[in-house]
């Protein structure tokens, strides 16, 4: 007989972040979706798919093709007291809509004491692994991480997805939500299985801010989030062959970043490996490293760091995926600093 | 009684092969008839594939795997 209460529910990262969105559209009309292609076509990420068909085009805006206009305007309908989750298709088009993210969204509740809050989620895609290239392909954690104002989370699979996706919606402040092309079950940029896991059908939320330990270890800490969560957590198997613990976290959120959760595994472990597919110098490793450095935590060895090396992202397939952090390269991280 | 998840001959126009992205249900799971278990993909557009009849999943198809209309993926039992 089977059991209706443990009934497996596997999603993708797509449809759990569209779940989220259907469920808050349902309980507050505030909510709306803005976009290229969110509309009919459900989002060229799947992560709309079905909101269409249910809200309606009202609710579920097709956008033209300038990032500049309809970001603007989602600040503007936030600051307003719409919630609108709007999306940046590729987080690598940043650029011509910066100033409405950074210098509007993220400082209007601090410009107006409070008077003026914009609860926008601004969800966009990040990563590479697919040959699209070096404006498709980009992680960018840091760049938006850097700038007070505004909460970033980050999501390693489907249950974290449509937890952080409701509590964005749910919160005050401006949340970018960056979801990583490859873990979004869509078959032509990746499949990454480890993504697709169980999700309630109820709506609830994980909290933004708040780091889980994915894998428990004593020997070292592997500190990840999205793609390098799934690094890590293969690494984790193979240096468990060697007869090596390793611990992984996923951090979910960069703003607020776990520090707390972060110095306590590195506490115990002492040995630190950081997995981020951003580039490496300026960004998320750094200052990882850095929090554990500034605590004064006992460290056996050197911490390391396995990161997108300081180049625009190459077209070509052996190219790519040469420069892309993976698994090998945190094993062989681990085999160098305890040599 | 077993009965199979066949990809239906009219789920997409062209003459081309599938991929399968996605099981939604793992081998060896409980899921009722009409419940989303797979994806597949031809030319980046994603069909949902629907269990036929409720009982015990079994997958004959992994993920990554080229399937064409007609082909049976899995079964329920």
């Amino acid at each position: 007989m089977s059991d209706v209460a443990q009934k497996e529910r596997k999603l993708t990262i797509a449809r759990a972040m569209a779940e989220a969105v259907s469920q808050e559209m349902r309980t507050d009309e505030r909510v709306f979706v803005m976009g290229e292609d969110v509309g009919p076509l459900g989002g060229v990420f799947g992560n709309t798919r079905g909101l269409f068909d249910e809200f309606g085009a009202s609710r579920v805006r097709d956008t033209p093709i300038s990032e500049t206009a309809f970001i603007g305007a989602a600040v503007g309908a936030a600051a307003d007291g719409m919630r609108p989750v709007v999306e940046l298709m590729f987080v690598d088009f940043f650029g011509v809509c910066m100033d409405a993210i950074y210098n509007l969204a993220a400082k209007n509740s601090y410009f107006s004491g409070g008077h003026v809050p914009v609860p926008m989620v601004l969800m966009t895609s990040t990563g590479g692994g697919y040959s699209d290239a070096g404006q498709h392909s980009q992680c960018l954690h840091g760049t938006f991480a850097h700038l007070p104002g505004m909460k970033v989370v980050a999501p390693s699979n489907a249950y974290d997805a449509k937890g952080l996706m409701i509590a964005a919606i749910r919160d005050q402040n401006p949340v970018v939500f960056m979801f990583h092309k490859a873990l979004q079950g869509m078959g032509w940029l990746g499949t990454e299985k480890g993504a697709i896991n169980h999700v309630p059908e109820e709506a609830y939320t994980v909290e933004i801010g708040k780091a889980k330990v994915v894998r428990e270890g004593k020997d070292v800490t592997v500190v990840g989030i999205t793609s390098g969560v799934h690094h890590g957590l293969k690494a984790a198997d193979i240096l468990a062959e060697k007869g090596v613990s390793a611990e992984v976290l996923d951090l979910r959120s960069l703003v607020p970043l776990d520090r707390e959760s972060i110095l306590r595994s590195v506490a115990k472990t002492g040995r630190l490996i950081v997995v981020d597919e951003d580039y490496h110098s300026y960004g998320m490793s750094g200052e990882i490293i850095a929090t554990v450095a500034e605590q004064g935590v006992k460290l056996h060895c050197a911490p390391q760091r396995v990161a997108y090396p300081d180049i625009p992202i190459p077209f070509s397939r052996p190219m790519e995926q040469w420069a892309l952090p993976n698994a090998e390269k945190i094993v062989n991280s681990y085999e160098l600093m305890t040599r | 009684m077993s009965t199979d998840i066949v990809i239906a001959q009219d789920l997409w126009e062209e003459d081309e092969d599938a991929v399968i992205t996605t099981w939604l249900a793992s081998d060896g799971a409980s899921v009722d008839a009409g419940d989303t278990v797979a994806e597949i993909m031809v030319q980046k557009i994603q069909h949902d594939i629907v269990a036929p009849a409720s009982g015990t999943l079994k997958i004959v198809k992994e993920e990554d795997d080229t399937v064409s209309k007609g082909d049976v993926i899995g079964n329920v039992s």
